[in-house]
């Protein structure tokens, strides 16, 4: 407590000259430090509101002998006041020092002085002159009538000065200096969250002048940035996509609060993922191809310096299936080539990759698959690293549209005849792609193997939880599993589960026999949770598959949390795809 | 409804008595009792703000309290109207604190429930704390664009012209139609009370609203309507003809450019505008030796005000063009239709337009 008390004095005395500095804040370089500096001194304000609500005011005076002074020359510096809640923090202060019975001149001077300040915060600002005052005094109104109209008006005005700066360019007599742009910019930082404000900080955000260099105070970008990722103010994404556009800092300021959100939130709800990614606005935003080549190169880093997290790649694809959607609806608008958004690749693997599954009749589906493995296959197989970059470029490319592996690993389970080397190929790539190719055609030949275990199980009528895990399990006579490999073997059997026609099969069984760890269970989780999803963006009926799918992931949820036990720690590392490590070295164009 | 009615009037007095040194007497459960009242009739607003007989009621009850203010005759100060009812708690405390001459103890009390403090949850925007937090942080928005405003102004001046010019709509829109000349009586109270240059420019500012969309028809009114500009307008711009003494005097001290987009909006008024440059016209007379036109008395506008003006009118879109053009040419075949300058003003007036334009 004494700890906090001397911190706390420090901060006065910072604040205290602090404000001596800034006087008024009619300066450019006291309004800019200022700005800096407020969510800091509202902090400051709510400490000291704290500490000061427990004393009364004789106390405060002798603990705190220039608590007026602080207090006054707050009062006087209007960005402070304009600032969130600011003047709320600093009238509860001032209340503070009233006393309600006051013994002697002194403390009903204190009184009389407080309650001139507490006047002054809220009557005090001047803005009428002299006739002004009389013409409003003679209606019957006074300031707190008139102010939010008078404050509306000024806003229009303002915006429709710089609309038609907007427009008009060098001829207009109207053209307001950039020196004004930039004063309102400064000014604005303070107001942002003030709904009147709205107009005109869109205005400023959307009207470009006609300087070749950014007229806008940087701060400003910032201020407009934080307001609207804590949903502080309500802008239009025009708007928004201009200040992206204009001020790099804040779209990676955007993306990473997007990142955090879709991280730490309940993993493995699909649905809420979507809602954040469409309420960020950066799938929509990214349909200028420059923010897509941003936000992708971040998802890149996240992926890299997470080794493949399954977090991230969930969040790579449902983004990039709510970009494509942006892009659809756009598509009258902005006309770019898809090479602007993926430079680094093959524009015929991309046109494949881009396609619809919906679009294209699922006994058709095979085709594309086709096609999109003997592409990959063709690159990553090219000794020369070709121009279209190595395995890894290749590998992120691909997992942007994951929905073709989940595709690929159905239509193996479900095919009757041989399974296809090319999906065995993409399946193994897309769960391993750093692996050299003995040891992808080592997966391939296990995949295999399983694959044509579970075949015949299709002829019994009856499946035991027993019955799969024989069919998965490993031969001795040759090496382990990776784990990798080990993970998509499982997520065939849950395939095969979903769709053999043949019997019921104990969830409950199932699950305890293939689902030993809280990973493993974490990881079906996703999968199946992924699968739902898929076949209602694909409208696949399956309501047999689709209860099965149901009944599976409520077990799982339910030894999920039997399993967490108090204060155990998820063990995420397990899971983690070695693969990349090392893999940041190779530096792709 | 008569009880509501009372409390309306003792609520009202209640808030003259607030800016009096009466308050000295006030003890904490005055405060308390005045907020309470405040915050009722808030409600009520809130409540019956769209029930048209209502509100009509609550209007004329409120409107037959502004205080008469000095002799017999002189009209009534506008006070409460219905709109300010939804903010009668905050005009009440703003004038609580400002009045020093209520006592210490009072105050306090009244401090501590203007500013709870934090515990109370904020997100409801009614509060009272809400709403003195957002009328102060309101005012130095305004500050800071007006004061730190860098360099010329003119825009932002507009701006306070053009909320004067609203606030004096919405007071003759309160002036109920009924009356006979209430509401030229009204203006022309307002003309001898108040600063007569800025009300000029008010004027002007009013007639050149923007016009809003008409009111809904029916009983449902929305909770703050904005009065409409256009029966306004058209109010004061027979009330401006009707006072020749104002009339010359808008006329005298607005800019050139001003009185041009009002004749363009309102056409009585252009026509007499016309009809008094015309008046003006005739008192000059042409002056051989100095080769121009020249007043007979120094008040009398000169030919360079007088082309100014037409010139400006000339510049104006058609119809107000065309209209002027037609008018100067009647008043030039009037004179005798004369083509050579210096017999007819109208005929040199039209030859300087005319190569002018």
């Amino acid at each position: 407590m004494a700890q906090d008390l001397v911190g706390f004095s420090s901060d006065y005395q910072f604040w205290m000259q602090k404000l001596s500095l800034w006087d008024q804040a009619s300066t450019l370089e006291t309004q800019q430090d200022t700005c800096l500096h407020l969510p800091r001194f509202q902090e400051f304000l709510r400490q000291l509101y704290e500490v000061l609500k427990e004393m009364d005011s004789n106390t405060i005076i002798e603990r705190f002998p220039t608590i007026g002074q602080l207090l006054a020359k707050t009062c006087w510096n209007p960005f402070i006041l304009a600032f969130d809640e600011s003047q709320k923090i600093l009238m509860w202060c001032l209340c503070c020092l009233i006393n309600k019975e006051p013994q002697n001149s002194e403390e009903s001077k204190l009184n009389s002085w407080t309650r001139g300040l507490l006047s002054h915060i809220l009557s005090g600002f001047r803005f009428d002159t002299k006739e002004v005052g009389l013409f409003t005094q003679g209606l019957g109104y006074v300031p707190a009538d008139y102010c939010p109209g008078l404050l509306k008006n000024m806003v229009l005005s303002l915006v429709s000065e710089l609309r038609e700066n907007h427009l008009n360019g060098f001829n207009t007599q109207r053209r307001m200096v950039p020196e004004k742009i930039r004063f309102l910019s400064r000014v604005c930082i303070p107001l942002v969250t003030l709904p009147d404000i709205e107009p005109l900080v869109e205005a400023l955000l959307t009207c470009h002048g006609h300087e070749p260099q950014e007229v806008l105070w940087p701060e400003f970008f910032d201020a407009v940035n934080e307001a609207f990722l804590l949903k502080k103010i309500s802008l239009p994404t025009s708007a928004v996509v201009c200040l992206w556009l204009r001020h790099l800092p804040s779209l990676e300021k955007a993306t990473l609060h997007l990142f955090e959100k879709l991280i730490s939130s309940e993993r493995n709800f699909l649905r809420r993922i979507e809602c954040f990614l469409k309420d960020s606005l950066l799938p929509e935003a990214a349909c200028h191809p420059a923010i897509f080549r941003i936000v992708d190169e971040m998802f890149r880093y996240a992926l890299l310096e997470t080794d493949g997290a399954p977090e991230v790649l969930v969040a790579v694809q449902g983004f990039t299936r709510c970009f494509v959607e942006a892009l659809e609806k756009k598509n009258k608008q902005l006309k770019f080539t898809f090479k602007t958004y993926f430079p680094y690749a093959s524009p015929s693997l991309v046109t494949v990759l881009l396609q619809r599954p919906e679009d294209i009749p699922q006994e058709l589906w095979h085709q594309p698959l086709k096609h999109i493995s003997e592409m990959l296959r063709e690159i990553v197989e090219d000794q020369t690293h070709g121009s279209y970059g190595g395995p890894f470029e290749c590998w992120f490319l691909f997992i942007h549209f994951g929905g073709w592996a989940d595709i690929a690993a159905e239509q193996l389970v479900m095919s009757e005849a041989e399974p296809s080397e090319a999906l065995l190929w993409l399946l193994a790539f897309s769960c391993s792609p750093h692996d050299g190719s003995p040891q992808r055609a080592q997966t391939m030949v296990e995949v295999k193997a399983v694959l044509s275990r579970l075949k015949k199980l299709l002829r019994s009528p009856i499946l035991s939880a027993k019955d799969l895990q024989a069919a998965a399990a490993e031969s001795q006579d040759r090496d382990p599993r990776p784990p990798l490999c080990q993970q998509l073997i499982r997520r065939l059997l849950l395939n095969f589960l979903l769709w053999a026609p043949g019997g019921h099969v104990n969830a409950r069984e199932v699950i305890a026999l293939m689902a030993p760890s809280d990973e493993i269970a974490h990881d079906m989780t996703g999968f199946l949770d992924q699968t739902l999803y898929r076949w209602d963006h694909l409208r696949m009926e399956a309501p047999r598959s689709r209860k099965l799918a149901r009944e599976l992931l409520a077990e799982l949820r339910m030894v999920g949390t039997a399993m967490q036990g108090p204060g155990s720690p998820r063990p995420r590392d397990v899971m983690r795809r070695p693969f990349l490590r090392g893999m940041s070295a190779e530096n792709e164009p | 409804m008569e009880s509501l009615l009372q409390h309306l009037e003792r609520f009202s007095e209640l808030l003259a008595v607030s800016r009096t040194t009466h308050v000295s007497t006030w003890d904490p459960t005055t405060v308390r009792r005045a907020l309470q009242w405040a915050r009722y009739l808030r409600h009520v607003h809130r409540r019956f703000g769209r029930h048209v007989r209502i509100r009509t009621a609550l209007e004329r009850r409120l409107r037959s309290q502004w205080r008469q203010k000095g002799a017999s005759g002189s009209a009534a100060v506008p006070g409460l109207n219905f709109q300010a009812l939804g903010r009668c708690d905050l005009l009440l405390s703003l004038r609580l604190l400002e009045n020093r001459a209520l006592g210490d103890a009072a105050c306090h009390y009244l401090l501590q429930q203007l500013f709870p403090g934090p515990g109370v949850p904020d997100a409801d925007e009614e509060t009272l704390q809400g709403s003195l937090a957002r009328l102060a942080r309101r005012r130095s928005a305004v500050h800071m664009l007006l004061f730190n405003g860098y360099g010329e102004n003119s825009v932002l001046e507009e701006s306070v012209l053009k909320t004067q010019a609203e606030l004096l709509l919405e007071r003759l829109g309160e002036v109920p139609k009924a009356e006979a000349e209430g509401r030229s009586r009204f203006l022309s109270t307002l003309w001898d009370r108040l600063p007569q240059k800025n009300f000029l420019k008010v004027i002007a500012a009013a007639l050149l609203l923007p016009p809003s969309s008409p009111r809904p028809q029916g009983e449902e009114l929305e909770l703050d309507t904005p009065k409409t500009p256009g029966e306004g307008g058209q109010e004061l711009v027979h009330w401006l003809l009707a006072r020749s003494d104002v009339m010359a005097a808008f006329c005298h001290d607005l800019p050139v450019g001003l009185l041009a987009s009002v004749a363009g909006r309102h056409p009585e008024f252009s026509r007499a505008y016309l009809g008094l440059l015309t008046d003006w016209g005739r008192h000059l007379h042409y002056d051989l030796q100095k080769g121009t036109w020249v007043g007979a008395e120094p008040q009398h506008v000169s030919w360079e005000e007088l082309y100014g003006r037409f010139q400006s009118l000339c510049q104006a879109p058609p119809p107000l063009k065309d209209e002027v053009l037609t008018a100067l040419e009647s008043c030039k075949a009037q004179d005798g239709d004369f083509q050579v300058p210096g017999l007819s003003i109208w005929t040199d007036l039209f030859l300087a337009l005319g190569s002018g334009s």
